[in-house]
């Protein structure tokens, strides 16, 4: 055994793999960064009248196919977490092949999204709500691309002889990050097409 | 852990729920005139995320060191949201 898997499936003292204690640690961060934005932009949504002009330009019906997008991706992760544990490597690439698909139909619709925004001159220096919109969507975009890499990585090793076996495990990691993805997008959703 | 994770709901039910969550949102901000349904929705966003975190994540059969990472940084953001609180009114009133 590598000494980076030993690392990775090691119990800490908490009782928790350090691999999994460590994306949990990275998490907490993400939770300081995602909820100081969300944060603000509530408090400073309540200065005002509100941004219901700037939000009407927001398709409800692109912005709810996403949400549909990442919840289903949600689900296909955690069917991959399953695999591993039944050690099902077709039904773990099958299920990982859904997530990173979903992953990057939800990276084409946010990038439609976008060229609207554009073409109507919807830019970051338009207003104050504009400049969270892309500051908000575009963070937690970069986030879905770093998930739809680790995603692929893991299933470009775990497709090799014996790779689900030795490599198997991060699919845990690769979820619990996933899945925080998509509860960021549960939140910026209401706020910035429903609100 | 992974006995409890295999108690409760399928994944595909709590997948369901959240979509059902999810288009209910959408109906509610439809129907209900502004600012009134910003409330609800926004309720409905924190069960929706309640439900990835406590089921797809396994924050409830999950110890307290992984509890207090969650829930720390979160009281964090809360603190700070309400700390803020006093200069917004300022700015209302």
């Amino acid at each position: 055994m590598s000494v980076e898997s030993t690392a990775s499936t090691d119990t800490m003292e908490a009782g928790v793999p350090a691999a999994k204690l460590g994306v949990w640690w990275f998490i907490a961060s993400e939770i300081m960064v995602f909820g100081g934005v969300l944060a603000s932009f509530i408090l400073l949504r309540l200065t005002g009248p509100g941004w219901a002009g700037d939000i009407e330009h927001n398709s409800v019906l692109l912005g709810s196919i996403n949400t549909l997008v990442l919840l289903t991706s949600s689900f296909s992760i955690v069917e991959v977490l399953a695999a591993n544990k039944a050690g099902d490597l077709e039904k773990f690439k099958k299920y990982m092949g859904i997530t990173i698909a979903l992953g990057l139909l939800f990276m084409v619709i946010k990038g439609v999204e976008y060229s609207i925004h554009i073409h109507e001159g919807l830019l970051p220096d338009k207003s104050l709500f504009w400049a969270f919109y892309f500051g908000m969507t575009g963070l937690h975009g970069l986030h879905v691309l770093a998930g739809i890499v680790a995603n692929i990585s893991l299933l470009v090793v775990v497709s090799k002889p014996g790779g689900l076996a030795r490599y198997g495990h991060r699919s845990e990691m690769c979820g619990l990050y996933w899945h925080f993805v998509d509860v960021v997008w549960i939140f910026l959703f209401p706020l910035l097409y429903l609100g | 852990m992974a006995a409890a994770e295999n108690h409760g709901p399928k994944n595909i039910v709590i997948w369901a729920y959240l979509v059902i969550l999810a288009l209910v949102s959408v109906f509610v901000s439809l129907i209900i005139p502004s600012p009134a349904d910003t409330v609800v929705i926004f309720a409905l966003a924190i069960a929706k995320a309640a439900l990835v975190l406590m089921y797809f994540m396994h924050l409830r059969v999950e110890n307290i060191f992984i509890h207090s990472l969650f829930f720390v940084p979160l009281a964090l953001v809360v603190v700070m949201f309400f700390g803020f609180m006093p200069d917004i009114n300022h700015w209302l009133y």
